[in-house]
Order: structure tokens, then C-alpha cells, then sequence
């Protein structure tokens, strides 16, 4: 009997969320928070302090901020492994470079959360 | 397989760029931790990046991210297909609806970055 393919489901949801993600939303970043925030054009939310801690202790902003962040990192993951085995890396495809990868993904979204609630307390105000 | 393989075809090098794009991406989203982190350091010591150097390297990056979502949004025609009123719909439709809720989600989260920076 086949028995499903439940990793390859985690990996694809993973990899196709963080794909989204980083498509939809990053370039919007780049574009405000690292040419025209910087270069003075428009005011920018975290060109200050007071407004940047603000917004950073709003739950919602924080979990925002987790999705945008953690997500594409397994999209990331999975693409540069790929990329590394197509270059001539086969031992991408193994295990321990599997761990590494999609290690690295989840200790990026720990260092994320533990960024978010530690940074600025949560206030609902 | 040749090291250089995929400098041979036009096709096999935007390829390799568009799995590279994670690179840049990587490291923007490990800056913005940074300026999240930085806020913890109180009013007195935060001062958000704003060298050249930082602008420069924004651009570079944004002309990635434009890459990878403009690969991966047009994917969408390639990989989904839906019927309505048992007629399928054209790929390129469902093209233009990703990038429809691309810039739709893009002038949301700008409107909420300016607005709260005042």
C-alpha cells in the first residue's frame, strides 16, 4: 500500500506560503521602509522611535511581522537547496542538508517570535 | 553535468536567478529583524539605517524581490485550473488576479507604513 506523502505536503504548504508571502508583500518593504523612508521622501514608521515602538507592541503587527519574516525563509529553504544540488551539490538532497535548511527555517521563525515578545511589550492601545 | 551550465542558455541563467533571489530576500528580511531588535535599545541610541550604502542595497534587492514575484505570481496561469460554468477559466486571468491582489496587498501595507510614521 502507498502510504501519503505527509512531508512532501509540510514541505509544498511551506514552500508555496513563504513563496506567496514573499511575493505579495516584500517588495512594498524594500520600497518604503529601504529607498523612500531613507532617502527622505515619505515618512516611514520605523524612521522614528517612538512611532516604530508603537506599531511593534500592536499583537497584530507582531504577528505580521512573524508571517513576513518566518515564512519565506522555508520557500527560501527549499529553493537554495534545490539550487545547490542543480550546481553541482548532490549531498543537497540528503538528510542532514535537509535538516540544515529546513533547520535553519524554524530557527529563524524562534529567533522571530523571540524578537516580537521581547523587543516591545504587547499593548492593545 | 558542467559547473558552468547554466551560463549556456539564456533560459537555464533566469533559472538560477530566479532560485538566487532567495539570497538577497534572506538578507533583507534578517535587516528588518534587526531594525525590530534595534527598537529595544531605547530613544536615545535608536537611529534607523539610512546610509547610501543601505538605499543601494535596497534597490538591488527590490529589483529581486520584483523578479521573484513576478516568476512566482505568473506560476498561478501555469498550475491552476479552475471551471466556471464548466468553461475553464484563462490562464491569463488568473494571471492578472494575482497581480491585482499584488498591488491591491502593496498599496495596503504602504498606506499603513506612511500613515503610522506620521
Amino acid at each position: 500500500m502507498k502510504r501519503p506523502a505527509f512531508l512532501h505536503l509540510i514541505y509544498w504548504f511551506a514552500f508555496s506560503t513563504g513563496g506567496v508571502v514573499a511575493a505579495v508583500l516584500i517588495p512594498v518593504h524594500v520600497l518604503v521602509q529601504g529607498i523612500l523612508g531613507p532617502l527622505g521622501v515619505v515618512r516611514v514608521v520605523d524612521r522614528h522611535y517612538d512611532t516604530w515602538v508603537s506599531v511593534l507592541g500592536n499583537p497584530i503587527v507582531k504577528l505580521y511581522l512573524l508571517v513576513l519574516i518566518a515564512a519565506p525563509f522555508f520557500h527560501f529553504a527549499h529553493r537554495l537547496r534545490y539550487l545547490l544540488v542543480d550546481l553541482g551539490v548532490p549531498s543537497a538532497k540528503g538528510v542532514p542538508a535537509q535538516a540544515v535548511f529546513y533547520g535553519g527555517a524554524v530557527l529563524i521563525t524562534l529567533v522571530t517570535i523571540w524578537v516580537l515578545l521581547t523587543t516591545v511589550p504587547i499593548s492593545f492601545g | 553535468m558542467p559547473l558552468g551550465w547554466w551560463t549556456r542558455q539564456r533560459h537555464y541563467f533566469l533559472y538560477t536567478v530566479r532560485e538566487f533571489t532567495a539570497v538577497p530576500l534572506a538578507l533583507w528580511l534578517l535587516w528588518l529583524l534587526v531594525e525590530i531588535k534595534r527598537a529595544g535599545d531605547g530613544p536615545a541610541r535608536y537611529s534607523p539605517h539610512g546610509s547610501t550604502a543601505f538605499v543601494v542595497f535596497s534597490v538591488i534587492v527590490l529589483l529581486f524581490s520584483l523578479y521573484h514575484s513576478y516568476t512566482f505570481l505568473t506560476l498561478a496561469g501555469a498550475i491552476i485550473h479552475v471551471k466556471v460554468f464548466d468553461r475553464p477559466v484563462p490562464s491569463t486571468l488568473i494571471d492578472l488576479s494575482q497581480f491585482a491582489s499584488w498591488a491591491v496587498a502593496s498599496a495596503v501595507v504602504a498606506f499603513v507604513l506612511v500613515w503610522f510614521g506620521r
